[in-house]
């Protein structure tokens, strides 16, 4: 049963302009993630290293979003702010990967393995990923598998958010990557 | 093949003799068990709900936090005097350090199971008369899913200043996916819910027994295989 956004849409249906392009990019930032976790534990560039350190900070901040909106959706439509749906646990699953992905990674010694434990935790917790896909797919949930527009308006808008969404999350970690940097370059120098 | 064996062997037969010679461990878990049964089992009369329906959540809490020590000690012995280092720089491969441990692990919570499992069983009145092969199948699988994974992250966080803490957000965060078909599995062992109102909604993803097992094999499998190829790189250099 597909979630159906009518042309003229009650105003909490709104939301999934924003609730879908913050889940997308929070799939999209962990799976970035996983690849760099790879190319640094390949390369050992620390380059790779702060991609995947920017992506978790603002996947994060995607997977909240994602959570909150889903939250304030779900009181509209169901009554309840959470409930143990599939999807719902996956969600808060995600959430709770990149936290403890973020804790570990301020818990470590600056110096030494710090980069390539974090790429071997990135790598464990990124096979959790495809459990959101599969959950949301093909397991019978109270969560709407996918929206359907009844105006191409509409559809446009969402793709609309969805693009300037990801490009939003791209900036994000371009400037991050920017101060990891000069923060590493610092503490170079600063050793020196 | 046998030098793998062997290796395996040596440090599987050096930790649990350590660990039986200084019965350090096992007490301290088995007691957690069962006090936390007992809290729960305490709460679940004063709140006057099906206590059957509790069992199976009990006895994986006790399980998971039984196994998160076990992991965090698993290393941790090893720091002293450098024990660490002096076992990575025998000719032997990381891959079969991990293994070893691993194994320990799932032998040590086995153990922890043979006295909590019943006190469990009596605290909450379950019966699972004919079903003690399928209950030792989903407790065994439950071990090898917490261990895989707790092995290898009990490893990493011996290098923060919060081993424990930290290890515990780490072990649960990755390990959320296998406990909901692991509790499923429970309560259709303990028997509060039937299959068919499993099939549907929240509980979907594990209908029934097989597909609960089936759930928990792969990610056993998934996960030990994941594990024992990024060991290396953990301990490496």
């Amino acid at each position: 049963m597909a979630l159906s956004v009518a042309a003229v849409e009650p105003v909490e249906y709104n939301i999934v302009y924003i609730h879908v392009p913050a889940a997308i990019c929070s799939l999209v930032c962990f799976t970035v993630l996983f690849v760099c976790s790879i190319q640094h534990l390949r390369t050992k560039d620390e380059f790779w290293d702060h991609v995947a350190a920017a992506c978790g900070e603002v996947g994060l901040v995607f997977a909240t979003v994602l959570n909150a909106t889903g939250s304030i959706f779900a009181y509209a439509a169901w009554g309840v702010w959470w409930t143990p749906s599939l999807r719902l646990i996956s969600s808060a699953m995600l959430w709770f990967l990149y936290v403890a992905y973020l804790i570990l990674r301020v818990s470590l010694p600056d110096e030494g393995r710090k980069g390539r434990i974090c790429a071997v935790f990135g790598i464990i917790a990124f096979v959790d990923v495809p459990l959101v896909y599969i959950s949301a797919r093909y397991i019978p949930d109270i969560h709407w598998p996918k929206v359907s527009f009844q105006s191409g308006w509409q559809s446009a808008a969402l793709g609309l958010a969805v693009s300037g969404t990801l490009l939003l999350a791209a900036v994000l970690i371009w400037l991050r990557v920017d101060i990891l940097k000069s923060l590493n370059q610092d503490a170079t120098q600063g050793m020196k | 093949m046998s030098g793998v064996t062997d290796t395996i062997k040596a440090i599987f037969v050096k930790d649990l003799i350590a660990e039986f010679r200084a019965k350090q461990l096992l007490p301290t878990i088995v007691c957690l068990g069962v006090i936390i049964a007992w809290i729960f089992r305490v709460a679940a009369q004063a709140a006057s709900i099906d206590i059957s329906v509790a069992a199976g959540a009990v006895l994986l809490i006790a399980v998971l936090f039984a196994g998160i020590l076990v992991c965090e000690k698993s290393f941790a012995v090893e720091l002293e005097n450098d024990c660490l280092g002096s076992l990575l720089l025998a000719p032997v491969d990381a891959g079969d350090i991990y293994l070893a441990k691993l194994l320990v692990n799932i032998v040590i919570l086995c153990i922890f199971e043979i006295v909590t499992v019943p006190v469990v069983l009596v605290l909450f009145k379950v019966t699972v008369t004919g079903k003690w092969l399928q209950l030792i199948m989903v407790l065994l699988l439950a071990n090898i899913g917490i261990s895989s994974v707790g092995t290898l992250l009990g490893c990493v966080v011996q290098q923060t200043k919060t081993a424990g803490s930290l290890l515990s957000v780490l072990v649960m965060a990755v390990l959320m996916p296998m406990m909901i078909p692991a509790i499923v599995a429970l309560l259709l062992l303990f028997g509060p819910v039937g299959g068919q109102a499993l099939n549907v909604g929240t509980f979907g993803i594990a209908g029934n027994f097989r597909a609960a097992v089936g759930y928990m094999t792969a990610f056993d499998a998934i996960f030990v295989t994941v594990c024992w190829l990024l060991f290396g790189l953990v301990v490496g250099d």
